[in-house]
């Protein structure tokens, strides 16, 4: 029983790591804590369903909502960074809020603020091993959420582009003068977070199958903990971020009740913020967590 | 606390991480002196004004302002102990009008919680009002008194600054490099207006500043500071003839002890000033 | 009047006395994205006591918000520990926590929402909103609002300035819980209905949008916030999503074109016909920062 909690934990916390990855790739990034990325995640999720219920095949489904997703980063890209970037530093958050409700809403004129089931499309596959139940989709969920980031973490420290990346992170004005194309790398970065954002909700709306407009609101803003806990600005903090949410949330509704969930989950957040607000793992120094 | 002085260091030094900024420091300035405290770059002049205001605390010694220890004072009460300050990029408040940034100069002076609901833009003419508006026109600025301070003249706001300083009524006023980025006439209207609130008022200057004409016809005492040591004091004539400034500033070889290099680190006190 | 103005009416009323529950921390350059947090405290208190005991709803509406104030005193101090995003967060965290303990607690209706039978007319709600933009107002041209607004331009000079910084953000973020704590006493005992599921973040995010609308640097920038955010939608008549997508998108555009928002010191200024100085009397736009 407590090893299928692990399991269950490890599960949702991967989907709270993805989106803890695509908020920490954008604040070490980019300086600004992304809004819309819990709406990345609701749109990954809701438009994986929409297009399920309409019949299209789950790949195709699956593709549609990335190629979603990926746009619709870039029409936040325009309207959060490149065109506010010399504004005051604090317009990119605003920005980024007004696109969570923007989105939220959207969702809400085009599907109703109703709660939605998918499809079940593995019809309960199951893999049973030394007495625990793991989804199979639960499976290759997570299987895909640690390669993805794996993926990103190597990009990060082996590519040319990682290292562009990093160059902005640590002053962009440098990078500029470095002769990075700063426009092209940070659209990409708003790319990625934004296909991360919508992968997990993906996953999220296929291994447990219920999706509504406001799930970036209910899951994606956990995801902040997630980041918070782990490290802000530091991708392998995500995830053991997004681990310590899923079991403490996990254990919450095991010992107190679903209702307690939020109480424990934010609760946490709040009591790093007071004692540590570093995070566990080593990432931006604080200091510059201006906004 | 000897007799004439009204600030005294004693033995302060303060380093961030490895890097020693100031180093083994005692001076004192005289009560109603003007005194300038100069050096080349990377000096720690800025980290002196900064440990006199309290931004960061001594790593080591103490500073006695009118008799009273402030070394553990914090930053928010040293203003309280008599010292105010300008900064050496203008730091007056964008958002804030010409007499609002001044009067946020008087707040030390506004006397607790009944002081702060005091309805200084509500009421037309009232008494803080007035003295701000007084202060103003005292340094020819009554022009300006409604503006935004963003569209002002950088000479106009680096006079700004002082008058928002002397409105908390000071016994000491540090001044970070005023005279910086103005003009010669510019220049000369600082100095009268300098010269006049120390003549008039119960005023101590301790001025920071790389013009040497300027500190020249302003002040009669002068500390030199070289890589956080104090290396010379005295009057302008004396610091000239002085070898060892002379070294320091001109590269000149002199005799005596060699003061080790150390990087520039004024930037530190900027930065630290700046968060 | 017709029914349809005075809903109208009302709605404005709440939302203008919401708009300054953000604005006071926002002046002294704090986000409060846990705002809708404390208006809960307000509403579910209100409610409580008008219904337990029955007491005039005006009364219960004071003691709600001024519980609001206590707790928000309670939390200020560590809270107000952490600078720009952190600080955000833990409003955030705040927030999310004082709606989870309200859905716990079954003797205020929990998950099902709690039923009001107290209720305050049209007149006592326009009277109640108009009294706290008064007394906003007021309390701004005094010294308090000099310092607060020297705080959120320069925290380090008003401090060396003798300004009690932590003094003036704790003060600023209590008295703007309160204020908050009122609209929600308003909206408990206009609707007859409250559930802790309304006062989520999108509530918060959304009332901070549109104080930053109206504009933050004059006391009347949140009043037109509100005003514009209350009544443009009425104009277009269309379903509650679309005008909150609309108005997003609005939000997204100002950002883009006048991140100062509506109203600026330099406008009010001129509509007020002072005199002309020597000094230009251009309005310098965002340079500040929200810490």
């Amino acid at each position: 029983m407590f090893a299928q909690q692990i399991v269950n934990a490890v599960m949702l916390g991967s989907v709270y790591a993805m989106v803890a990855v695509a908020l920490t790739l954008s604040i070490g990034v980019l300086n600004f804590l992304n809004f819309s990325i819990p709406g990345l995640f609701m749109i990954g999720g809701m438009m994986v369903w929409a297009l399920a219920h309409a019949g299209v095949p789950l790949p195709l489904a699956m593709a549609g909502a990335l190629a979603l997703a990926a746009a619709a980063s870039l029409v936040v890209e325009r309207f959060t960074w490149r065109w506010m970037r010399t504004a005051s530093p604090f317009v990119p958050l605003v920005s980024s809020m007004a696109f969570l409700l923007l989105f939220e809403h959207l969702a809400i004129a085009y599907w109703g603020s109703d709660m939605r089931v998918m499809p079940d499309a593995f019809a309960s596959a199951n893999w049973r091993f030394a007495g625990l139940v793991i989804g199979v989709p639960q499976l290759v969920g997570l299987v895909c959420s640690v390669g993805l980031i794996g993926a990103l973490s190597l990009l990060l420290k082996r590519t040319r582009f990682g290292r562009a990346l990093r160059t902005i992170a640590e002053d962009s004005e440098t990078a500029l003068m470095l002769g990075v194309d700063i426009n092209r790398v940070v659209a990409v970065v708003f790319v990625v977070a934004g296909l991360f954002a919508a992968f997990a909700g993906i996953l999220f709306a296929l291994n447990y199958r219920q999706v509504h407009p406001f799930m970036g609101e209910a899951v994606g803003l956990k995801a902040i903990s997630a980041m918070i806990v782990g490290g802000m600005g530091n991708i392998w903090g995500s995830i053991v971020g997004g681990l310590i949410i899923g079991l403490t949330e996990v254990f919450a509704i095991l010992y107190f009740g679903a209702d307690f969930v939020d109480i424990a989950v934010f609760g946490l957040l709040l009591f790093i913020l007071f004692v540590r607000p570093a995070g566990l793992l080593p990432g931006m120094q604080t200091a510059r967590a201006g906004i | 606390m000897s007799p004439g002085a009204i600030l005294e260091l004693e033995r302060v030094s303060k380093h961030f991480g490895g890097l020693s900024v100031v180093e083994d420091l005692t001076f004192a300035v005289r009560r109603g002196s003007r005194t300038a405290l100069i050096g080349p770059n990377g000096a720690g002049k800025t980290t002196v004004f900064n440990l006199i205001s309290g931004v960061f605390p001594v790593d080591t010694g103490s500073i006695r302002m009118d008799g009273a220890d402030i070394t553990r004072i914090p930053s928010r009460n040293r203003i309280r102990h008599g010292i105010a300050r300008t900064f050496q990029n203008v730091r007056l408040m964008p958002h804030l009008s010409t007499l609002e940034n001044v009067i946020v100069g008087q707040h030390s002076r506004s006397g607790g919680w009944r002081g702060v609901l005091h309805p200084v833009n509500l009421v037309p003419r009232n008494r803080w009002r007035e003295e701000a508006r007084a202060a103003l026109a005292d340094a020819g600025l009554a022009d300006y008194a409604r503006a935004s301070v963003g569209g002002l003249p950088y000479g106009v706001q680096k006079r700004v600054e002082v008058v928002r300083a002397l409105l908390a009524k000071p016994a000491l006023l540090l001044l970070d490099e005023p005279a910086a980025g103005l003009n010669p006439a510019e220049t000369e209207t600082l100095q009268l207006y300098l010269e006049k609130l120390s003549v008039d008022g119960d005023l101590t200057l301790l001025v920071v500043e790389h013009d040497m004409h300027f500190v020249g016809a302003l002040c009669r005492d002068v500390i030199v500071l070289s890589f956080g040591r104090k290396i010379a004091e005295g009057s302008p004539d004396a610091i000239r003839r002085d070898l060892h400034v002379q070294e320091v500033y001109l590269g000149r070889p002199a005799a005596g002890p060699v003061v080790p290099p150390a990087p520039d680190i004024s930037e530190y006190g900027l930065a630290a000033c700046r968060a | 009047m017709s029914g349809y103005l005075q809903a109208v009416l009302v709605l404005l009323a709440i939302n203008v006395v919401f708009a300054y529950g953000a604005y006071l921390p926002l002046a002294a350059g704090q986000l409060n994205i846990g705002l809708a947090g404390f208006a809960a405290i307000g509403a579910y208190t209100s409610a409580y006591l008008s219904n337990q005991f029955a007491l005039h709803p005006l009364i219960a509406i004071l003691l709600g918000a001024i519980l609001s104030g206590l707790v928000a005193l309670a939390v200020a101090v560590p809270v107000l520990r952490t600078r720009g995003i952190y600080l955000a967060l833990a409003t955030f965290a705040l927030g999310q926590i004082i709606r989870a303990a309200i859905l716990n607690l079954e003797f205020i209706g929990g998950a099902a929402g709690y039923p009001v039978t107290g209720f305050v007319g049209l007149p006592m709600v326009l009277g109640l909103a108009f009294a706290v933009v008064v007394i906003v107002s007021l309390l701004f041209g005094t010294r308090f609002g000099i310092a607060v607004r020297a705080v959120q331009d320069d925290e380090r000079v008003a401090d060396l300035m003798g300004v009690e910084v932590r003094g003036f953000q704790i003060a600023a973020f209590t008295l703007g819980a309160m204020i908050a704590g009122i609209g929600g006493g308003l909206y408990a005992h206009q609707f007859g209905y409250i559930e802790a599921q309304y006062f989520n973040v999108g509530l918060s995010i959304t009332i901070v949008l549109y104080v930053i609308l109206g504009g933050i640097q004059t006391t009347m920038g949140p009043l037109i916030g509100a005003t514009v955010f209350t009544l443009l939608p009425e104009l277009l008549r269309e379903s509650a999503s679309w005008r909150y997508v609309a108005f997003a998108a609005g939000v997204i555009v100002l950002m883009a074109m006048r991140p100062q928002g509506l109203l600026t010191r330099g406008q009010l200024r001129q509509l007020f016909a002072w005199r002309h100085v020597h000094g230009s009397t251009h309005d310098d736009g965002l340079a500040g920062h929200v810490a």
